[in-house]
C-alpha cells in the first residue's frame, strides 16, 4: 500500500503546515489602536480550520475511517458526475522531473544575470537536448525566434520591460 | 417604457464600446488565441487565461476583459473540435464530448459533429448573453441592499458550493480553499498596517502575487505532469470526410437536446454558480433521461455532441453573471478572470452595473461579437485548428515554461516571484499526485482579502457579535447554503444516493 503510506506521510505535513500557521497567526503584533476582530483574528480562525481538517484528513488515512465507508467505485462514480479531474499516473519518470525542476531553477537565477533572451535561448536548447536532439536546426530557429525575437517584440514594440543582462551594451 | 429605453441605452452604448476598431481586435485575438489553448493538448483554459493576464496589463480594465472574455470563449470552443477529431478532451468541460463525438468522427461524420458543437454552443452561447443583459442589472440592484454581513456569507457560501463540487475529496477540497485563504492572508493588512506572514521580506509586504500563485500552481503543475510521462503518445486523429452541413434529420435532432443543453447549463452555471464541467456532464445525464435517441448515446448520437456543448457554454456565460453582478467566481476560470481585474485595480460587484456602464455593456456587447467572431474560425478553418497537434509536446512544454517565467516577470520585475512560481509548480504536482484540486486554492486567494474585510466591517457594525450573520435573514439563508453544500456528501453515507446530491447544492 505505498499510495496510502504516501498519503499519510502528506496528511502528517499538511498537519506541520497548519499547526505552524496558527502559532504564526498568534504571533500577529496587536495594533496601536483597538480594533473589533484585530488583525490576527481572521488568520486564526483559518488556521483553526486548517489543522481540524487535516486531522480529519490524517485520520481517514490511518484509520481507514470516513472515506473507507464509500467503495472506490462510488467515489468514481460521484467523480465522474461532477466533473473531476482525472487522476495522474502515479508512476512517475523522476529523472525527467528532477532535470525539468533544475532546469526551472537555473533558468529563474540567471534571468536576470544573462538577460532574457539568452536565458531562453540556453533554456530552450538544453530542453531540446535532453527531451529530443532529432531536429535541431528546426527547434534551434524556434529557440532564436523565441528569445531574440520576442525580446525585440516585447522591449521594443510593445514596451514591456524585460532584463537585457549581457545583451546591455546594445542599447541604444 | 421606462426600463426598455435603458435596456436600448444600454446596448447602444455596449456596442458603440466594443465596436471601436480596437477592441473589435482585440476580441478578435482573444478568440483566435483562445481557440489555440482550447486545441492545445494539455492546455486548459484556466492555465491559458493565466498564461495571457500579462497580455492585459497595458490595457484599460474594458479593453482587458473583452480580451479574456475572449480566450475564455475560445477554448470551451477549441477543446470540442480535439475531442471530436482525436478523443482527447482539450479541457474538462469536453470530456463528455469524447463520447458521442469521437464516435461520430469514426462514423464519418465527423463534420457533422463539429457543426452540431459550434453551432450548440454558439446558441448556447448567445442565450446566455442575452439573460446576462435582462438580469444582470437586477441581481446587481438585489446585491447593492447587501451590508457586509451578506456579502461575508454570499462569499462563504460562494466558496462552499464551488468547494464541494471541486473533487473527490471535501476534505481535500476544503483545505485547499482554506490553503489559499491562508495565502491571502501575507502582507500588510490593509486595516491596521501591521505586516502579516512576512518574514522579514520587504518584497512579501504587498502579499503574494496572485498570478505567482496561479501560473506556478497550473502552467507549471502541468509542465511537471507531462515531464512525468513523456511517451510521447502518439495521437491518432481523424479526418473530416464528407460536408460540414447537417441533414434535415440532423437538424431535427438537433434543436431539442440544444435547447435542454442551454437551459440546464445556464442553471447549473448562472444559478448554481457551479463551472462548465459540471454542466456538461448534467446535460449528458439529461440527454441520456429524456432523449427520444437515447439508446444511441455513446455510439454517435448527435444529441450528446449538442447537449453537453451548449451546456459547458451557457454555463460560461452563466457564470459571468456572477462574476460581473456580485463579484463571486464561479469557477476557476472566472476566478483567475477576477484576479486579473483586481490586479488592474477594479472590483466587480453590484456596483458595476451603475459606476461603470461602459465596461460592462461593453464587455456583453463584445461577447456576441466574439461568439459570432468563433463560428466563423471555427467551421471553415477546422482543418487549420488540427494541424496544430502536430506540435511535439517537448516544445510546447518549452513554450509554456517560457511564457510562465515572462508573464511572472513582468508583474513585479522580481526575480523573488520566479522561483515562488516555481515552488508553486512544485506543491501544484505534488497536490496533483494526492488528487488535491487547485481551483478551489486560487478561489481562496482571490476571495481572502475581501471575505476578511468584510468580517471585519459586520463585526464593527455589531460591535463584536457574531450574531450579525444569523440576525439578517438574507445572510442566515446564505449560511445555511454553505452548510448544506459542505453536508452534501455525509447525507449519502445515511444513504440517500448520488440524485440528491446534484439536486441538493443548486435547491439548497
Amino acid at each position: 500500500m505505498k499510495e496510502n503510506r504516501e498519503e499519510g506521510i502528506a496528511s502528517i505535513v499538511l498537519i506541520i503546515f497548519s499547526a505552524a500557521y496558527l502559532v504564526g497567526a498568534f504571533f500577529i503584533p496587536m495594533p496601536v489602536l483597538k480594533q473589533q476582530l484585530g488583525p490576527g483574528g481572521f488568520p486564526i480562525a483559518i488556521g483553526f480550520a486548517m489543522l481540524i481538517l487535516a486531522c480529519i484528513y490524517a485520520w481517514e488515512q490511518f484509520r481507514g475511517g470516513m472515506t473507507a465507508k464509500e467503495s472506490e467505485e462510488e467515489i468514481e462514480k460521484r467523480a465522474a458526475i461532477i466533473g473531476a479531474e482525472e487522476k495522474i499516473e502515479k508512476k512517475a519518470d523522476l529523472k525527467t522531473m528532477g532535470f525539468i525542476l533544475g532546469l526551472m531553477l537555473l533558468y529563474a537565477f540567471f534571468f536576470e544575470i544573462l538577460g532574457y533572451a539568452i536565458a531562453t535561448f540556453l533554456m530552450f536548447m538544453a530542453g531540446v537536448f535532453y527531451l529530443d536532439r532529432r531536429h535541431l536546426v528546426r527547434d534551434g530557429v524556434i529557440a532564436v525566434v523565441s528569445s531574440f525575437v520576442l525580446y525585440y517584440i516585447f522591449t521594443i514594440l510593445l514596451r514591456v520591460q524585460l532584463p537585457a543582462g549581457l545583451l546591455k551594451f546594445l542599447e541604444y | 417604457m421606462d426600463f426598455l429605453s435603458n435596456f436600448w441605452g444600454n446596448v447602444t452604448l455596449g456596442f458603440s464600446v466594443a465596436g471601436t476598431t480596437m477592441n473589435l481586435l482585440l476580441c478578435f485575438i482573444g478568440v483566435f488565441l483562445g481557440t489555440l489553448i482550447g486545441v492545445l493538448p494539455g492546455i486548459g483554459p484556466m492555465t491559458g487565461v493565466a498564461l495571457l493576464i500579462p497580455l492585459t496589463f497595458s490595457l484599460k480594465p474594458t479593453a482587458a476583459i473583452i480580451l479574456m472574455a475572449g480566450i475564455y470563449y475560445g477554448a470551451m470552443y477549441g477543446g470540442s473540435t480535439t475531442s471530436i477529431l482525436v478523443n482527447t478532451p482539450g479541457e474538462s468541460s469536453s470530456v463528455v464530448t469524447c463520447l458521442d463525438g469521437y464516435q461520430m468522427a469514426k462514423k464519418g461524420r465527423a463534420g457533422q459533429a463539429l457543426a452540431a458543437a459550434a453551432i450548440g454552443s454558439f446558441i448556447a452561447g448567445t442565450f446566455a448573453t442575452l439573460m446576462l443583459m435582462l438580469f444582470g442589472p437586477w441581481v446587481a440592484g438585489i446585491a447593492l441592499k447587501f451590508g457586509p454581513p451578506e456579502f461575508f456569507s454570499l462569499m462563504l457560501a460562494g466558496l462552499t458550493v464551488v468547494t464541494s463540487l471541486a473533487g473527490r475529496s471535501l476534505v481535500k477540497a476544503l483545505f485547499a480553499t482554506l490553503f489559499g485563504l491562508a495565502i491571502a492572508t501575507m502582507g500588510i493588512d490593509n486595516q491596521s498596517g501591521v505586516p502579516r506572514f512576512v518574514f522579514n521580506n520587504p518584497e512579501l509586504m504587498d502579499g503574494l502575487e496572485f498570478l505567482v500563485v496561479a501560473i506556478g500552481l497550473f502552467a507549471l503543475c502541468e509542465v511537471f505532469v507531462n515531464m512525468a510521462d513523456m511517451k510521447g503518445a502518439v495521437m491518432e486523429r481523424l479526418s473530416i470526410k464528407g460536408s460540414l452541413w447537417m441533414s434535415k434529420e440532423d437538424w431535427k435532432r438537433f434543436f431539442p437536446s440544444c435547447i435542454r443543453g442551454t437551459l440546464s447549463g445556464f442553471f447549473v452555471g448562472g444559478i448554481a454558480g457551479a463551472g462548465a464541467a459540471v454542466a456538461s456532464f448534467v446535460s449528458y445525464g439529461l440527454e441520456k433521461k429524456s432523449s427520444k435517441y437515447r439508446d444511441e448515446l455513446g455510439h454517435g448520437a448527435i444529441e450528446g455532441v449538442t447537449g453537453p456543448e451548449s451546456a459547458n457554454n451557457a454555463a460560461a456565460g452563466g457564470s459571468l453573471i456572477h462574476l460581473l453582478c456580485l463579484g463571486i467566481p464561479g469557477s476557476g476560470t472566472t476566478a483567475i478572470m477576477l484576479g486579473a481585474l483586481l490586479m488592474i485595480g477594479l472590483q466587480p460587484g453590484p456596483l458595476l452595473f451603475t459606476q461603470q456602464p461602459e465596461f460592462v455593456w461593453g464587455l456583453i456587447a463584445s461577447m456576441y461579437i466574439g461568439n459570432t467572431l468563433l463560428l466563423v474560425l471555427n467551421l471553415p478553418l477546422v482543418g487549420m485548428w488540427v494541424k496544430l497537434l502536430d506540435i511535439p509536446l517537448y516544445l510546447l512544454m518549452m513554450f509554456i515554461i517560457m511564457f510562465s517565467f515572462l508573464g511572472v516577470y513582468t508583474v513585479n520585475n522580481s526575480v523573488q516571484d520566479l522561483f515562488l512560481m516555481v515552488g508553486f509548480g512544485v506543491i501544484g504536482y505534488l497536490m496533483k499526485r494526492l488528487d488535491i484540486p487547485a481551483a478551489p486554492v486560487i478561489l481562496g486567494i482571490v476571495l481572502g482579502k475581501l471575505m476578511e474585510e468584510k468580517m471585519r466591517q459586520s463585526l464593527v457594525i455589531s460591535d463584536g457579535s457574531l450574531m450579525i450573520f444569523i440576525n439578517r435573514p438574507i445572510s442566515l439563508f446564505l449560511l445555511l447554503l454553505a452548510i448544506v453544500a459542505i453536508t452534501n456528501p455525509y447525507w449519502k453515507q445515511i444513504g440517500r444516493g448520488v440524485r440528491r446530491l446534484l439536486g441538493g447544492a443548486p435547491a439548497g
